[in-house]
């Protein structure tokens, strides 16, 4: 049964500019149902990779949280599904499956479920974290078996990489484009800012596991909805007329991600940002383009945002300027722009007032996560405010009053910064 | 490779066109109705002209002789879509162009009609408004022209269908030849002046009949009309748009008068250039539509002596030209002898002065002069209605 999938495109803005107004700003929400299971929709195999840290400080009971955890994503990967185990510390070892040369990932059924959960039974700890090699050994397995198409991995650590920097965004470099990966952090002894560079590039979501008992529950849940994408490699296409500038080009939801320099060029006016795979889901574009100004009572195409499998376009919103004289028409704001506009600068501002905090520039850190605190009151965040009232303690939201608390746990902090890109939708 | 998915809920139905066959508004997949024009869109556009039923009532005598088959061509044709007008690249499936973003003219922004070589016509929505509220109907019937010239009120609902509407409404009862009455001048003028009437008439009620039901801003717009007959123009007006006619030699002639703020204040002594520029100038004091308090258009008729052109336009041209000579200046820049290029000049002369409305140019070939079939006319001939004693001519049958 071949999927069908569908994907619609809708356009918020005000499209009336001012006389010489230049700036156009669309939310344009992308769409998907009917994607269907991932690998099942005729388009090709998908494939899995769990990714285990099996360093020395992995403790027992992470260590046992781990397994229990990787089991239960093992469970959630529907039969057919090309996977594999790797445990990763100083290097990358192959778990799962047991081989020496050939296709290095086996078909999901019974049999390797099975022997692929004793295997991961057999872990133990011990030595550094090296993720580069983790990665790049992710790599390695996706290429032995050519006729996946839908590469998927996920990745739990609990420290700091002990590699230099350059290191690891080599390898992030090389995997960026060929599979995605979300990311877990396991307990509070790993850096947020590090995982997220390759949750980012990779397509991915970053998130804390502060106990290792919530391990199994994140694995299967994160399992369930990489299973539950159907849609294989869509990209974002934006085209935009000759002369006009793309001011940026940001995924706002569910997470607020800037695709702005990841652009490829599909022609002279088209370039592409890769989107990943699609489950049934909804996300949402913030563009912004820049163009020269024509008469009052005219109307330009300032962009067509399109998503495209392939070569083929399946859906496109239109960003339209027109130029008024109308202030009425000219001055308001789309509802869902500033919506986003403000979800956007939460992130930055929560972002930033952390790595200000950790720094130890409190003033800093206080305007920022005052700042925060009023835009998450603003607009209407409730996860982000709950968590920057442990950070923080508010005099008054709408001012952005705050005081940092004296006493911070660690992992408030971890789950607030981790959190920071997550975004509402606007209160309809 | 991916597998695409076999269908996007982006693609229109088949059953839904993707623009109105109306008034070419563009129609979001699955409507019913436009949502320009409200009308069903899966329906066929009217095509059928009201038949003049009561025409010859002066004048029983003549019979009714209107032709099926006499020519005239639609807004709405369906032609391949034409390059951008901007830059010349590929108008895309949504209509804008694929390099520049222009947004394509619809059907009812900007269209062209040439009924014979020697009339032709181009409305135009202009730059400074969003969309075409001017209309134009055309016809000819061998050496017979009938140009009408309709600009909807910007300030009113639904002014661009209703424009369109009644320019189609007076075409069909200009269509057929003038009465000539009981043969006397007097009877004959009474006659084609009851013709004017009954066509303004009609075009009023198609007016009155595209406004929404709730609306506080009923639909109206002007009219003129110019039928070209036996070297005779005959022609009406009702608001401020225009007749002139312009020979390719000597002096050009306005026929109608506007009915305007403007013209009040030139009727009063102001000179007609700083009358045309006062604020008050385009306010209209009659109009066709719902709360229209007079539809009995200004009549008269004028000798053609000479060889040149027949000019209805909407005030978006004359606007920038409004003395007979500035017209003929433009006239002779097209450069051209063709009526379509002549009009197409026009309009892009009135956008290059800044296109503050919509612009309407219909021009028919008067007089001969031209190889293209048009009435050779008898220039220089003597005949007892000259310009002079132009029966009717300016004066208000109201």
């Amino acid at each position: 049964m071949r999927a069908m999938a569908e994907f619609t495109a809708s356009v918020y803005q005000n499209e009336f500019l001012p006389d010489g107004g230049t700036d156009v700003h669309a939310i344009v929400t992308v769409e998907c149902t009917g994607a269907g299971t991932a690998g099942q929709t005729g388009s090709g195999a998908a494939g899995e990779i769990i990714i285990i840290d099996t360093s020395g400080s992995m403790g027992q009971s992470a260590m046992a949280g781990a397994k229990r955890a990787a089991q239960a994503a093992v469970a959630e990967i529907v039969d057919g599904t090309y996977f594999a185990v790797i445990s990763g510390n100083g290097a990358a070892f192959l778990a799962y499956p047991l081989v020496n040369a050939g296709p290095a990932m086996v078909p999901m059924n019974d049999a390797t479920r099975a022997e692929a959960t004793d295997a991961i039974s057999h872990l133990r700890s011990g030595g550094g974290t090296e993720i580069s090699t983790w990665l790049d050994m992710a790599g390695v397995l996706f290429t032995s078996v050519p006729q996946v198409v839908q590469r998927h991995a996920v990745l739990m650590t609990d420290g700091e990489n002990n590699e230099p920097a350059p290191v690891l965004d080599e390898a992030i470099a090389r995997a960026t484009g060929y599979y995605q990966c979300d990311c877990f952090g396991a307990g509070v002894d790993w850096k947020v800012e590090e995982i997220r560079r390759i949750a980012q590039a990779l397509l991915g979501t970053v998130d804390i596991i502060p106990e290792p008992q919530q391990m199994q529950q994140r694995f299967e849940d994160v399992m369930r909805q990489s299973m539950a994408r159907g849609v294989a490699n869509a990209d974002l296409r934006v085209w935009t007329l000759q002369g006009a500038q793309i001011l940026f080009v940001r995924q706002v939801s569910p997470t607020v991600e800037d695709l702005t320099t990841r652009r490829t060029p599909v022609n002279d006016l088209t370039g592409a940002y890769a989107t990943g795979s699609w489950a049934d889901e909804s996300r949402d574009y913030h563009v912004a383009v820049r163009l020269a100004a024509k008469a009052v009572g005219q109307e330009q195409l300032a962009a067509r945002v399109q998503l495209a499998l392939g070569d083929q376009v399946i859906t496109q919103g239109l960003v339209k300027a027109k130029w008024s004289n109308d202030s009425e028409q000219t001055t308001r704001i789309d509802p869902q722009v500033a919506h986003y506009t403000g979800q956007t600068e939460l992130a930055q501002a929560i972002q930033e007032g952390l790595a200000a905090k950790a720094a130890g520039n409190e003033e800093l850190a206080t305007t920022k996560l005052g700042r925060a605190v009023q835009l998450a009151a603003e607009t209407g965040n409730a996860e982000a405010t709950s968590k920057l009232r442990k950070v923080v303690d508010v005099e008054n939201e709408e001012t952005g009053t705050v005081r940092l608390k004296k006493a911070v746990e660690k992992v408030d902090e971890m789950a607030l910064d981790t959190a920071s890109t997550k975004t509402t939708r606007v209160r309809k | 490779m991916t597998e695409p998915p076999a269908q996007s809920p982006a693609s229109t139905p088949p059953a839904t066109p993707a623009t109105c066959p109306h008034c070419g508004a563009p129609l979001e997949p699955g409507s019913k109705f436009c949502e320009a024009c409200g009308r069903a869109v899966t329906d066929e556009p009217e095509t059928a002209p009201p038949t003049r039923t009561d025409l010859d009532d002066v004048s029983p005598i003549s019979a009714i002789t209107a032709r099926p088959g006499a020519t005239g061509s639609d807004a709405a044709s369906d032609e391949a879509p034409a390059p951008c007008r901007e830059c010349g690249g590929v108008v895309g499936d949504d209509g804008y162009c694929t390099q520049c973003g222009t947004k394509a003219p619809s059907a009812r922004d900007h269209f062209e009609e040439q009924p014979a070589p020697w009339v032709a016509g181009v409305c135009d929505r202009g730059i400074r408004h969003t969309r075409n509220e001017d209309a134009m109907a055309l016809a000819v019937e061998a050496e017979r022209a009938v140009l009408v010239v309709c600009d909807g009120v910007s300030n009113s609902d639904n002014s661009d269908v209703a424009s369109l509407a009644a320019a189609k409404a007076v075409l069909a009862v200009l269509r057929p030849p003038m009465p000539k009455g009981l043969g006397v001048p007097e009877s004959a003028a009474a006659a084609v002046s009851k013709v004017f009437t009954d066509a303004a008439a009609a075009g009023n009620q198609a007016v009155v009949d595209t406004a929404p039901d709730d609306t506080v801003n009923p639909p109206s717009c002007t009219l003129v009309a110019a039928v070209l007959e036996d070297g005779v123009v005959h022609y009406c007006g009702l608001g401020d748009s225009r007749v002139y006619l312009l020979p390719d030699e000597g002096e050009g002639q306005l026929l109608t008068v506007d009915d305007s703020m403007a013209q009040l204040m030139i009727a009063g002594g102001t000179p007609r250039a700083e009358a045309e520029a006062s604020k008050q100038a385009h306010s209209i004091t009659k109009w066709l539509g719902k709360d229209s308090p007079d539809i009995k258009p200004r009549v008269g008729n004028v000798e053609v002596t000479a060889p040149g052109w027949l000019l209805a336009c909407s005030d978006g041209l004359w606007n920038y030209a409004s003395e007979p000579a500035a017209l003929q200046e433009q006239v002779r820049a097209a450069g051209s002898t063709d009526p379509r290029e002549i009009a197409t000049h026009l309009v892009t002369f009135a956008n290059g002065k800044g296109g503050q409305d919509n612009i309407t140019a219909a021009l028919a070939r008067v007089g001969g002069g031209l190889d293209t079939g048009s009435p050779s006319g008898s220039p220089g001939s003597t005949n007892e209605r000259s310009a002079e004693t132009d029966v009717g001519k300016n004066a208000s049958h109201g």
